[in-house]
């Protein structure tokens, strides 16, 4: 039974990637193909694992990939790049990698998806119209490649000490994936190339590496750090405590004082990232992990949402002024929006750690934010356009939206509980 | 029972609110507005049937409790003692009458939603002062109070009839004028009371946090006063009886009394008798009564807080006794004259410290000072309608009318000469015995604890008092001046108002005589010292009636009583320069210290230098992030190495 199961999901996702394959070399013919293809694999994909895991767990997380996934690729409708259709293809691989993580416990399949969010978003970011932005793509790459290898080291040495434990080499290992993930993510104090490469890139490409790759790199950690837990993890927890308030400081503080739009969404993932990096305090406690998954991940899809909403209408040259300042509301965090929610569980969890310095400077970051969230939809609000940006934002809003009613967040947080039971049962 | 308790107490404190929120929305049309201040005064009218079916039928010291907040102590908590089931019909009684006179006077007012209004919330929340036992429920009704007397003391808050003003206008002393409208007059009297209502509150969470409990008859009083020793219970007590004192205007609170004046007559009748001025006097019998302070002599610091409160009533009495010498508006004449009533009410109150005697089970001080509220409630009330009806048949604010006005003005007259003689204890009129009993009371103090000086201070007010009194009856009936215009037709309801209002001073004087716990009133009617003081108030009466004003004295002292003894300067000089003094160092060195050099140097400056290193970093060579970021990743790779090889 166990077996068949297993290959009902492994055959969905193994034909979501032939699908997938074949849409974007039909799409070197017609780039609607590769469009339609990607949408067809993710549904085959989204399907197969809700039809093969209890459906109500992969749901409600499922749910807002493919909905995120799906207005990535509709929002690639706004740039005519030199790939047209492959990178539809791209976008198809990085949301199956993000759909699969949940759902397995294999650490070598973890890995593997992290390299397969990772490694597209270096085409991406090339992309121009007319051309590729090879000097963005430089910097960009050079960080991505130095981070997957310290990620995969501190990984493997995390996983070796598993099985032949050794102090200094657990923290070695806790370390090196740890600044391997703020390099991926953009962390401070590494996070030099995300203003640059924010600002530079084209919005569009950028609005994909701001929302659906951020996803992957943080389960994958959480999952390894959890998965290898010891008795050292409550007290190196404060690195990525400090590491995290830093973040928050250096990202709130330069987006409040630059003035390109690009740079001050740039260093609003700076901060973002600290705050969902601080809610690693947890690892150490497994039953507090629900509350960090559930704010964790509202958070980083708060700031999918927003990313995506701010960053099209750049490129879209503004967007309908109401919607902007819903979703600076929500980066904001205020209720009832998702943004909110994300802060709260990540304060939750905090605060049953007991980590409540860091409590306070979440909330103070909250603060200094607000001025430049609301500039940001000051400056980005237009008069109510029927074109593809209002419809990307509106689309993004409903996103944020969602967590107006309660149910949804109860739904989302209970889904979150069994999850972390598994994990918990899985280790 | 025939109906529910809750739906008595429900009827009895919503029916005057709900009554006039109709007359409150259609303020705009004038039709509406003409017709809806029947259906006001019938909201007053089921709280007159409320209070007298709680009267008749609930048992005696009978507690209601519907719970609010619990974990706070907060709740519905209604108590029917003999306080508040007697106050409660007299609030409601003076408040009907008062409205039916209202109906009349106030007929052609610019804003008579306004009025009714906030007259109704006026007397529901008198009612809800008096029936509550839960010190937070009082103090909600203390708050709406304070809300309704601004609201109708400034009632005419155009400032643009000259008849509405107190003090002459134009006439300066020194850097103030002694002239003040009615948007002032609103004003003095609201920051006046919350100078004195934060202290009380403060007083009751106080309570709350040292007793367990708000509810008055249930605190354990001694046990608190005993835990927090003498200087707690002479600040806890002082800073309840601030709010007690500023809403009785006693010395020094006394000034906005005088200017609320300013506002409609009625409010002016309700404001002195049943409600607000009442309101202090009666708070403070009614936690006396709870804290039986006769029995805590062992408590140190108490008898301190009493001799406070005797004081400042004895000099409240004496003040305003003779401040209301000096005064020629009829309106602000009464007013000091209540604001002396009131202080003897607080000094009898406090003299239930020393005063073991019981009547019937209740302590013989309390007892007369709340029967004396009762007395002069009525009377004062009905003198009030009296001077408004006046003021619309003159056209003057000033006592003005002789022998010839009086002929023609029967019914004021006699009212006049009925609830005045009442009042101030001439032989054998009902406050006779009342007062009686008050000089008995001050007698024991002289007797058994050697405090003359009560007593010296208890008869000069009463003569004075009886003096000023007959002068009120003398300057508008008798010996004033003959009045610019006369205009003596209509006024019916008017007339039925005070009517009514002033024959209740004769249910009283036979209650005190038939009631078992007022028997002891009518013994002290007949000691020779009681004697003595009634015939010494008659002679005073007499004798201001006939010489009601004296030449000699008109200049010196009678101006400087007139301007109340230059108190307004403490109000109107001392309070606002102090306020602008501290409120200018807080802005010079306070704000400038903390605001400008916290919030808009250290803070900026900090972030500046933070956000110009942030950048610094963004070079946009690839090869210095590249340093960048490989030197931090080996310094945080050594570090937490040497770390981990500690471990």
């Amino acid at each position: 039974m166990m077996g068949l199961t297993l290959n009902v999901m492994h055959m969905g996702m193994l034909s979501a990637l032939v699908i997938l394959t074949l849409g974007s070399i039909g799409s070197f013919k017609n780039s609607k193909l590769g469009f339609y293809g990607t949408i067809i694999a993710l549904v085959i994909a989204f399907s197969a694992i809700t039809i093969t895991v209890s459906a109500a767990h992969f749901l409600s997380y499922g749910i807002f990939i493919l909905a995120i996934a799906i207005i990535n690729l509709v929002s690639l409708e706004a740039i005519k790049s030199e790939i047209k259709g492959v990178d539809y293809g791209l976008v198809g691989l990085m949301a199956l990698a993000t759909m699969y993580i949940f759902n397995t416990s294999e650490f070598a399949l973890v890995l593997a998806a992290l390299v397969l969010v990772s490694v597209p978003t270096y085409i991406l970011v090339m992309i121009r119209e007319g051309g590729a932005n090879v000097e963005v793509g430089i910097k960009y790459i050079t960080f991505m490649v130095l981070a997957t290898v310290l990620f995969l080291i501190g990984a493997i040495m995390l996983v070796y000490t598993k099985s032949a434990f050794d102090g200094s080499l657990y923290v070695l290992g806790y370390v090196m994936l740890v600044l391997g993930l703020c390099l991926e993510v953009g962390v401070a104090p590494l996070h030099e190339w995300v203003p640059d490469v924010f600002s530079s890139a084209d919005p569009i490409p950028i609005s994909i590496i701001a929302s659906l790759a951020k996803i992957v790199p943080f389960i994958a950690a959480l999952w390894i750090l959890v998965y290898t837990s010891s008795d050292l993890t409550l007290s190196i927890t404060l690195f990525t405590a400090v590491i995290a308030a830093i973040s928050m400081f250096v990202g709130n503080i330069g987006a409040l004082t630059s003035k390109e739009l690009g740079r001050v969404l740039g260093y609003s993932t700076v901060a973002n990232m600290g705050y969902i990096l601080s809610c690693f305090v947890v690892v150490a406690e497994p039953k507090f992990i629900y509350l960090a998954l559930t704010g964790g991940l509202l958070m980083l899809f708060a700031n999918a949402a927003g990313k995506i909403g701010f960053f099209n209408a750049i490129k879209g040259g503004g967007a309908y002024s109401p919607l902007m300042y819903l979703l600076a509301f929500s980066f904001i965090g205020v209720p009832p929006l998702m943004g909110f929610w994300g802060k709260l569980f990540i304060l939750l969890s905090l605060a049953k750690m007991e980590y409540f310095w860091l409590v306070a400077i979440v909330v103070i970051n909250s603060a200094i934010s607000i001025p430049y969230y609301v500039r940001l939809a000051t400056e980005l609000g237009v008069e109510w356009k029927p074109n593809l940006t209002n419809f990307i934002c509106l689309a993004a809003v409903v996103m944020v939206l969602v967590t107006v009613f309660l149910l949804p967040v109860e739904w989302f947080y209970s889904t979150m509980e069994v999850i972390a039971q598994t994990v918990g049962i899985a280790i | 029972m025939i109906i529910d308790d809750w739906l008595v107490f429900l009827l009895l404190f919503l029916a005057p609110v709900l009554s006039s929120i109709p007359i409150a929305l259609v303020y705009k049309s004038d039709k509406w507005t003409e017709k809806l201040p029947y259906l006001s005064v019938f909201g007053i009218f089921i709280s007159v049937l409320m209070s007298l079916y709680i009267f008749t039928s609930f048992p005696e010291n009978q507690q209601y409790a519907y719970t609010w907040i619990p974990d706070l102590g907060i709740n519905f908590v209604l108590i029917t003692d003999y306080l508040s089931c007697y106050m409660g019909v007299i609030t409601a009684v003076i408040a009907f009458f008062i409205a039916i006179y209202g109906l009349d006077y106030m007929k052609g007012d610019y804003r008579p939603s306004w009025y009714w209004f906030f007259f109704n919330l006026f007397t529901a929340s008198m009612l809800l002062v008096v029936y509550s036992d839960n010190l937070f429920l009082l103090f909600v009704g203390w708050e709406g109070l304070g809300a309704a007397s601004w609201g109708l003391i400034g009632h005419w808050f155009r400032d643009d009839d000259e008849i509405a003003y107190v003090g002459v206008p134009k006439r300066k002393v020194g850097p103030l004028e002694l002239s003040w409208p009615p948007s002032f007059g609103g004003w003095r009297a609201i920051s006046t009371i919350r100078f004195g209502d934060v202290p009380m509150f403060l007083a009751i969470a106080a309570i709350w946090v040292l007793a367990g409990n708000l509810n008055i008859s249930e605190i354990n009083w001694e046990t608190l006063f005993l835990n927090i020793g003498a200087a707690g219970t002479i600040i806890l007590l002082v800073c309840f009886l601030m709010g007690l004192f500023t809403k009785s205007a006693q010395v020094p609170f006394s000034e906005w009394l005088m200017t609320a004046m300013t506002g409609p007559t009625t409010v002016s009748a309700l404001l002195h008798s049943a409600t607000m001025v009442a309101a202090g006097a009666f708070v403070f019998i009614k936690i006396s009564w709870y804290i039986k302070p006769w029995e805590l002599h062992h408590v140190p610091g108490l008898e301190i807080v009493y001799i406070i409160a005797l004081f400042i009533g004895l000099i409240s009495g004496l003040y305003g006794a003779l401040a209301g010498s000096g005064m020629l508006e009829r309106k602000v004449l009464l007013a000091a004259s209540t604001m002396s009533s009131i202080g003897l009410m607080f000094a009898v109150g406090a003299a239930s410290f020393w005063i073991h005697e019981e009547i019937a089970g209740i302590n013989l001080a309390l007892l007369v000072a709340f029967w004396y509220m009762a007395v002069h409630a009525f009377a004062k009330a009905s003198l009030f309608l009296v001077s408004g009806h006046l003021i619309h048949a003159t056209h003057s604010r000033f006592s003005c009318g002789g022998f010839e006005f009086g002929k023609r003005m029967k019914i004021p007259f006699i009212v006049t000469i009925i609830a005045t003689t009442f009042l101030v204890g001439i032989p054998p009129l009902t406050a006779y015995w009342v007062k009686s009993a008050m000089d008995k009371s001050m007698e024991i103090l002289w007797h058994e604890h050697h405090m003359l000086l009560p007593i010296i201070l208890l008869i000069l007010t009463s003569l004075i008092y009886s003096a000023i009194m007959a002068r009120f009856l003398s300057l508008n009936f008798v010996r004033g001046e003959k009045p610019e215009h006369e205009h003596l037709e209509g006024g019916g309801l008017m007339k039925l108002g005070y009517t009514m209002m002033v024959s209740v001073l004769f249910i009283l004087l036979y209650l005190i005589f038939t009631n078992a716990e007022t028997k002891g009133f009518v013994d002290a009617g007949y000691a020779s010292v009681s004697f003595a003081v009634g015939a010494g108030a008659l002679i005073a009466y007499v004798i201001a009636v006939y010489v009601p004003r004296l030449k000699v004295f008109s200049r010196v002292p009678g101006t400087f009583f007139n301007d109340r003894m230059y108190l307004p300067f403490l109000n109107d000089y001392i309070m606002p320069k102090t306020g602008f003094f501290i409120s200018r160092i807080v802005q010079n060195y306070g704000n400038r210290g903390i605001d400008g050099f916290f919030n808009t140097r250290v803070i900026p400056g900090l972030f500046g230098i933070i956000s110009k290193g942030i950048r610094a970093i963004q070079t946009g060579y690839l090869k210095s992030y590249v340093k960048i970021v490989l030197g931090l990743v080996m310094v945080f790779l050594i570090v937490e190495s040497l770390w981990g090889l500690g471990l």
